[in-house]
Formats: structure tokens, sequence, C-alpha cells
């Protein structure tokens, strides 16, 4: 009897060891559980190493976060951190930039490409170790996101373009189906919103709970809540926040990430992002090595490169990865003065003008050589960009329509068009004799952009055209690029992504940022437009990504040879970490191309 | 004098009352509102911008807003909600202890300015002339001439680029390193709080410290002019006694006033300074509310100073009463 006592107690602290396990923060490794095959030939993963456990990771940032709720946020200094806390059906492949399977496992396009049928993960937790199921999934789009009361931007990405938005059911408990009323590929990408769970958040919802107010759910997880209140899937969760210090992020211990060796992910015990109002001060923090990664500006290289050595520490810059977004140089087609809209609609005026970008000597004096010169409006790192040979090909700039630095091209083309010293002021004038005179506009403080305006300038001097310049205040610059008050020129940018749909809103006749052209809308439409209008569509409806490919190429060769756009240069991909930190080269936690997503910090590692 | 701060205080509200429709107009004035920024992200469309107008109130003409604004006050104390986190004004201004930071910041540089500055001014008045006086004064304004932004990047770099303090372990900037932020306080992290916080005493401190020397300088020289100085001489007193037993005692009085005017400085008046040494204050919060055009907490902040900066006139005034007999306000 006694021994059997004894082998029952045994027997009870082995079965006791897996929950001792999990109450020191590791928990089994899930059915479905992510492989990310670190070090492995063959994949995406090949150049990084599996790390070690523990430690923490310090990285700096600008501003304070504004509140923990995924759905309302619509800044960085937010999403950085819901981003990691909250992962959604798919995810940018961190190295790729192409759509990875997250917490789904995998999906199935049918019935004329208008529905999608998701299979999700099996034996997923939640943070506070509540099953993750498709009632989750259904409840973040049908009561967050598609809800009336919710405020959030997430819906204008859902939208499709009859106007409808897609309805999600549920299947069974790990099968979602998304069915659309037309068929509409850029949907996959909206599928990369945060999915939030259900069981914490459902009392919040006026539509499922009518004693709760309709405002209720927008309220919530702000950042007077309690981290302990917060609820996810992501490599970590938030531990505590300090305003204007910092936010301490901790291990999720149910996280379903695990390296090509078993062990479960994120590597770190702690990720702590130190909030540093002057970028100026972020740099000096770095130096002083109290941040591990930093992603510095141009002008920090000079001072960082020459401490490699002895600081032991990495300055990777990569041209290869210029950021999402593009900048450009708009002219108004609709501005009020007749002769210059008229101007502005001549298609040799606007090849003259884009003829004057000294692209190099912008990189070289205003990014330290740090940035590439842009020719479309589809982000270089986008499988879609037309200077590739096929969808997701190796860049070539084969189909690129480029505009080289030409003063006597540009000058022969405004002589074509009449543009010509008739006054002998040393000004080209108009045909009847008036002055041309152009203002570019650009938002004061930001100096990089001031300082293409003036390259820009001093170039169309060099051809005897008027451009002065005028910085203004970023508001006002935006009611003229919105057509609100009346501009000549602007200097701006936008941001992107790796789908050329998001950016529908801009190239779009009907856009409400098709900033050259409002008046397309109303009727006044071009035979490019038109096209760029049905080119759009075609790709959106199309699921043949080669077939895709080659729209956006037609898209994108058409809009750059128009030139409603002027591009001009993209900064590359600039970024710096001790060598202490493992896997920080190719995904770095706080600046990477393919946007912040959350999935690159949890393979980072601190080396013993 | 109880009559006289009573209705000092009564006076509060309706000057208050206009320097918000003031305050308010001003915002209005801005090019813009909270949404221009969002105007420009190309996901986000016309209409759920216009929404959110709707939903934010920002579609009303400002005189509406300020009414409902100023109704909410009146009949429910609430000052406004933040439109970037949702939560009332002043949580988002004090959140996290700001308001406590604040003070500890202000008050401990203030104290040390004073520590500092009376000493010197009375050094530089008993040594009139002298190359000690000059050169007193000469560094007195020399740190209130030059730029506090410049000032603190600048002994930031030499704690870091030429003292190398991070081979120490050592942090700039901020309240604590790293390590500390989260810990439960203890010796250790208050010695590291104190390294923390002398660059901000030194930046703050020398603003404020040569106007304060020159005042001390100026004052204890008119009393060592009087004639009970040379009584207290001629009848043999030792001089350490005149000067500060007779002298600085009298010279320090019109002094105090200015601890109370210098009251709204302790929360608003270090705006560069907290932000190059990543402080967190107020004001930094009220900046950071500026540049979104978070116009209620702007507001809420804005009626803060003021109310410090009118309690700052009014302890200024109590205490000329106090130290000086002649003065009376009846």
């Amino acid at each position: 009897m006694k021994r059997l006592i004894v082998i029952l107690a045994a027997l009870t602290a082995i079965l006791m060891i897996p929950v001792a396990v999990s109450a020191q923060g590791y928990d089994k490794q899930p059915a479905d559980a992510v492989i990310v095959p670190l070090g492995v030939a063959g994949t995406d993963y090949a150049a990084l190493e599996p790390g070690v456990r523990g430690g923490t990771v310090y990285v700096g940032t600008i501003s304070n976060p504004k509140k923990w709720n995924a759905v309302t946020a619509h800044e960085t200094s937010t999403t950085q951190y819901t981003n990691i806390m909250q992962p959604g059906l798919v995810n940018l492949n961190p190295i790729t930039a192409g759509y990875d399977p997250e917490l789904a496992k995998s999906w199935e396009v049918s019935d004329e490409n208008k529905v999608i049928t998701f299979k999700l993960r099996q034996g997923l937790k939640w943070s506070d170790g509540t099953p993750f199921t498709a009632d989750d999934v259904v409840f973040s789009f049908m009561d967050l996101y598609l809800n009336e009361d919710v405020e959030t931007d997430t819906r204008d990405v859902l939208q499709l373009p009859d106007g409808n938005f897609p309805v999600v059911e549920k299947v069974d408990d790990y099968t979602v189906k998304v069915v659309c009323s037309v068929a509409f590929r850029p949907i996959l990408n909206s599928m990369t919103a945060n999915i939030l769970p259900k069981h914490k958040l459902e009392q919040f919802v006026h539509k499922l709970h009518p004693e709760v107010a309709a405002d209720a759910f927008n309220q919530i997880w702000g950042l007077d809540t309690d981290p302990k209140e917060l609820v996810g899937m992501g490599a970590f969760m938030v531990e505590s926040y300090t305003p204007d210090l910092n936010v301490v992020m901790k291990r999720n211990p149910y996280y379903y990430h695990y390296d090509s060796k078993g062990t479960q992910l994120p590597y770190l015990d702690k990720y702590v992002v130190l909030t540093v109002a002057s970028q100026d001060v972020l740099l000096l923090k770095y130096q002083n090595g109290e941040i591990d990664c930093f992603a510095p500006r141009p002008q920090d290289i000079p001072i960082l490169k020459p401490e490699e050595k002895q600081k032991n520490l990495t300055v990777l810059v990569n041209k290869e990865m210029p950021g999402f977004g593009t900048t450009w140089v708009v002219l108004n087609w609709d501005t009020q003065d007749t002769k210059y809209r008229e101007l502005f609609r001549t298609l040799k005026f606007r090849q003259a003008l884009a003829h004057l970008f000294d692209k190099d000597t912008m990189i070289r004096n205003l990014f330290n050589g740090l940035a590439v010169p842009q020719w479309s409006p589809v982000s270089y790192l986008s499988p879609y960009y037309a200077g590739r040979e096929k969808y997701a090909g190796p860049v070539t700039e084969k189909n690129a329509v480029v505009f080289p630095y030409d003063l006597e091209k540009a000058a022969a083309l405004l002589d074509e068009i009449g543009l010509k010293d008739t006054n002998g002021d040393g000004w080209r004038d108009f045909a009847d004799g008036t002055p041309v005179e152009i203002e570019l506009n650009t938002n004061a403080g930001n100096t990089t952009r001031e300082g293409a305006c003036l390259i820009i300038a001093d170039d169309a001097k060099k051809v005897n055209l008027k451009v002065t310049t005028a910085f203004i205040d970023f508001n006002v610059l935006v009611n003229r690029l919105m057509g609100q008050e009346d501009y000549k020129a602007i200097y701006l940018g936008l941001t992107g992504g790796t789908e050329p749909h998001s950016g529908a809103n801009v190239y779009m006749s009907t856009g409400g940022l098709h900033a050259w052209h409002y008046s397309a809308a109303t009727g006044d439409i071009t035979e490019v437009e038109k096209r760029v209008d049905e080119l759009t569509n075609l790709a959106a409806a199309e699921f043949n990504l080669d077939k895709v490919f080659e729209y956006y190429k037609e898209y994108q060769i058409i809009l750059s040879q128009d030139l409603g756009f002027l591009y001009t240069i993209n900064q590359a991909f600039v970024y710096s970490y001790y060598n202490r930190i493992g896997n920080a080269q190719v995904a770095s936690p706080n600046a990477t191309p393919s946007g912040n997503n959350g999935l690159t910090m949890d393979f980072i590692f601190r080396k013993s | 004098m109880l009559t006289f701060v009573v209705r000092r205080t009564l006076y509060m509200l309706p000057l208050l009352l206009v320097v918000s429709l003031i305050s308010f107009m001003l915002i209005e004035i801005m090019p813009g509102d909270y949404l221009t920024k969002m105007k420009t992200n190309p996901f986000v469309t016309q209409q759920t911008i216009a929404e959110m107008a709707k939903r934010y109130g920002l579609d009303q003409p400002p005189l509406v807003r300020y009414w409902y604004w100023f109704k909410g006050i009146i009949t429910r104390g609430d000052f406004g909600t933040s439109f970037e986190t949702r939560r009332p004004v002043f949580y988002t201004l004090f959140e996290g202890g700001r308001l406590m930071w604040t003070f500890i910041v202000s008050l401990t540089t203030m104290f040390v300015t004073w520590a500092i500055a009376i000493p010197l001014g009375i050094y530089s008045a008993t040594h009139k002339y002298k190359l000690s006086d000059h050169t007193l004064t000469f560094f007195g304004f020399l740190g209130l001439s030059f730029p506090a932004f410049f000032f603190a990047l600048v002994l930031l770099w030499l704690l870091v680029g030429v003292f190398h303090v991070g081979q120490h372990g050592l942090g700039i900037g901020g309240l604590f390193d790293n390590r500390f932020i989260d810990a439960p306080w203890s010796l250790a992290k208050l010695g590291n709080f104190l390294w923390h916080i002398w660059p901000a005493w030194l930046v703050i401190g020398t603003i404020g410290m040569a106007g304060l020397l020159r005042y001390m300088r100026a004052s204890l020289l008119d009393t060592l002019s009087l004639q009970y100085i040379q009584t207290a001489r001629a009848k043999g007193l030792s001089e350490r006694i005149v000067i500060y037993k007779h002298a600085v005692r009298n010279a320090i009085n019109p002094l105090v006033s200015l601890l109370g005017l210098s009251l709204p400085n302790l929360v608003s008046g270090s705006l560069i300074a907290a932000t190059i040494l990543n402080l967190p204050t107020v004001e930094r919060a009220f900046f950071s509310s500026l540049t979104a055009q978070d116009d209620y907490v702007i507001m809420g902040a804005l009626l803060f100073f003021s109310l410090f900066l009118l309690i700052g006139n009014l302890v200024a005034d109590i205490l000329l009463a106090w130290v000086d007999p002649r003065i009376r306000y009846n």
C-alpha cells in the first residue's frame, strides 16, 4: 500500500511537470504551430540562425502610444504595439513581403473568386489561456470592423468596388468563409487586420449587448486600462507603460511560433520600447548602448559608420530595399488660372519638368547617397513592381519608364510648346507674353523636401523656367492638396504598400486623393485615366497573379508616362544594431521595410 | 487679508473665462484640425473622415463647439475628451505621474538654483567690482544667453561621446536607467534618479541663475549702503554678523515675492529642456497635443497654466505683505 502511494505520488509529480512548466511561462506546442525555419537552407529564413532564449532587447521610439485598442487605432505610435499583440489571419512575410498564413493555416478561393475559405490553426490559445476559434474571427470582422458604431479606418480597406462589404461566416470552429459580392483579390491584403478576443470584448459591443452605449467599444482599452486586461495571441503582450519613458512588453507564453529546433518563440523574455522625444537624443542613447537597435536618419550614418568596429555594431544600408511609399511633385490641373491649367495639362510640359529633376544630386546632397530614384506609383519592393521581369521576379528595371536628368531635352520641350522668353527678362513667358511663374510648395520644417524643392527650382532656372519655392504649414499644404485651396505645384509623399490596389484612392479618377485632377471625378476624364480605372478593376478582380502582374505593369507604365505625379526619390533601408543582438540583420524590430507587422521581433535574440 | 484673498480668487473666474475664449479662438485660427493629417493617408476615404469629424463634433462651427465645451464644464465638471486617447483631458495631461514629476523636477531645480544663486549673489555684492564679481556675472549671463536645447544636447553629447558613461552602465536623459524604470524604489534607484536629474538642474537652473544672482547682488548692495549698516559697523560688530545678520536678512525680502512669481514656471517654462532631457512633464504632453491639434487637451493645458500664473501672482502678493509689514491690502 505504501509503495502504491509512493508510485502514485511519483506519477502525480511527473504529471504535474507540464503544469509547472506552463506556470513558468512555456506552453506545449499546438498542433498547428507556425515553424519558422531559421537557418534552414532553401527557405526565406536561411540567412538567419536559431537563437537562445532569454534577455531583453531595447529599442526607441519618438511618441507615446495613444491607446491599446487595435481597431480604433490609426497611428503607428499605437499600432507598433497592437500589431505585436494581435496578429491577423494572414501576415506579410518580413523578408519577402509576400503573404504568409498566420492565424489561418491555409485558404482557398472558390465560387468565381467571390468566396475565400480560411482554415484556422487548431490548438491556439489567447494570452489568457482561452482557446482561439472561428468565433473570434467572425466577431472581429462582423461586430467590430464592419460595425457602424465602431470608429475604425479598417472598414475602408474592406469595402468592395461595388460599395458592399464582405460577409464573414463561421463554417465550423476552425473554418471561416469570407463572402464577397464581387471578386476582389485585394481583400486578402485586408485579412492582415488584427483579430481580437471575443470573450473579452463582446460585452462592450452595443450591437451584441444593447445595454452598453453605442460608443462603448471606442472607449475601451485606453491607456488607463490595466495591461493585465489586454489579451492577444502575438509574440509579446504589454506588461507596463510609463508615459514619456517606456513601454515594456513581455513574452506571451501561449505564442504559437516555434523555431526549426522546436524552441518556442519569441526568444526574448522582454521587448522594451523607450520613448525618447528627440531623434538626436535617440541617436545619443544608441551610441551610449542604452538601445540595441536603431533606425538612423541619413545624416546619422556618417556618425555611426566610424564607430562600427570600436562599438561592435553594424550599420546596414540596403538600396535594394527602399521603403514603401512615394515622393513626388504634383501639378494642379484644376488650378483657377486657365493658362496654367492648360500648361499643366500639356504632357510635354510635364515631361520637360521630369527631365529637370536631378535625382542624383538630391540623393547625394539630401540623403547622403542613401536613396534611390523612383519612377513608378508601385513600390520597388512590391512583387508587382513594373521593373520586375515577372510577378515577384528579379528587378531589372527593363519596363520602368525613366526621365533622365537632361537640361537640353527639357529646354527643347519647353521651346516646342511655345514657352519662350518674349520680353527679354531672362525668364520664359507664355505665348501671349505673360511671364510663367510656378510656386512649388512643401511643408515647412521637412528639410529634405525643402532641399529637393530648391534643387528643382535651381535646375529650372538653368533652362530659364521660373520656379519659386514657398514652404508652408503642413495643414495648409494638405488643404491645397485636397483641392480646398488653389495652388500650382506641391512636393509631398504618400505611404504605400505591397498591394498596388492600396493606391486606388489616389490613382483612380474618382479617388479622394486623385490630387492632380479632381475634376476627373465629375466627367473631365482623360483616356489614360479611363484605362487606369479599367486596369485597377481588372487587377482587383483577377486572382491569377501572373495576369495581375501584366495589368499592373501596364498601369504603372501609363501612369509613369502620363506624369500625374512626377516621382522623385525614395530613401533606402538603413538600419543599425549592436552585434550582441542575433537575427537583427534582416528583420529589425522597429524598422522593417515591409512595415511594422509585429512578426519581426519574435526571432530576435540576445547572444550570450 | 482674508477678504483680499477671497476677492482675488473670485476675480480669477472671469479672467479664466476670457483666457479660455481667446485660447479657443487661437486654436481655431490654426489651419486644419485633428483630422487633417489623416487626409493624406491613401487608405482612408473622405467619407470616413467626414464621419469622424461628426463624431468629434469638428463639423460644428467654433462658437457652438465652445458653448458645448463650456456647458460641459459648468454642468458636469467635464473639461472634454482627448481626440487621440479618448480619455478626459486632464488624464491625458497628467497620466503616469506627469504632474508629480513636473513638480519634483521643478521644485528641486528651483531649490538648487536658489541654494547656489543666493550665496553667489551675496559674494558678488560683498566683492563689488572685483575680478571675482565680474567673473561670476559673466558666467551668470553666459548661462542666461545659452539656448537651453543646445546646452542640453551638448551636455548629453559630452556624457556619451567624451566621458563614455555608457561603459560604466549609466544612461542619459529620462528619469532612470532602463533597469530602474519599472523597479520598486530603493537606495540604488534614488541614486540613479540623482544621476539623471542633475543635467536638468544644470540646464534649467542656469537659465534662472543669472537673474537671481543679479537681484540678490543689487538688493544687498542697496541694503549695505543704508545707515543702520554703518551703525552696526560703527558699534564694532564683526563683518560676518553685519552682513549675514543685519544686511542679508533685509536684502532677501524682495526676493521672496519672486518665489511666488516663479510658481507658474514650475509647470511651464522648461519645455525644451524637458524634451531634450526626456523628462515626463505636463508641458511635453501639452506640446504633443499641440502638434496633434487635440483641441480640448490644448484648452485644458492652457487653463491649467493660466490658473498657475494667477495663483502665482496671488502668492507673490501675499508673501510680499507677509515679509514686509509696510505693505497692507485694505
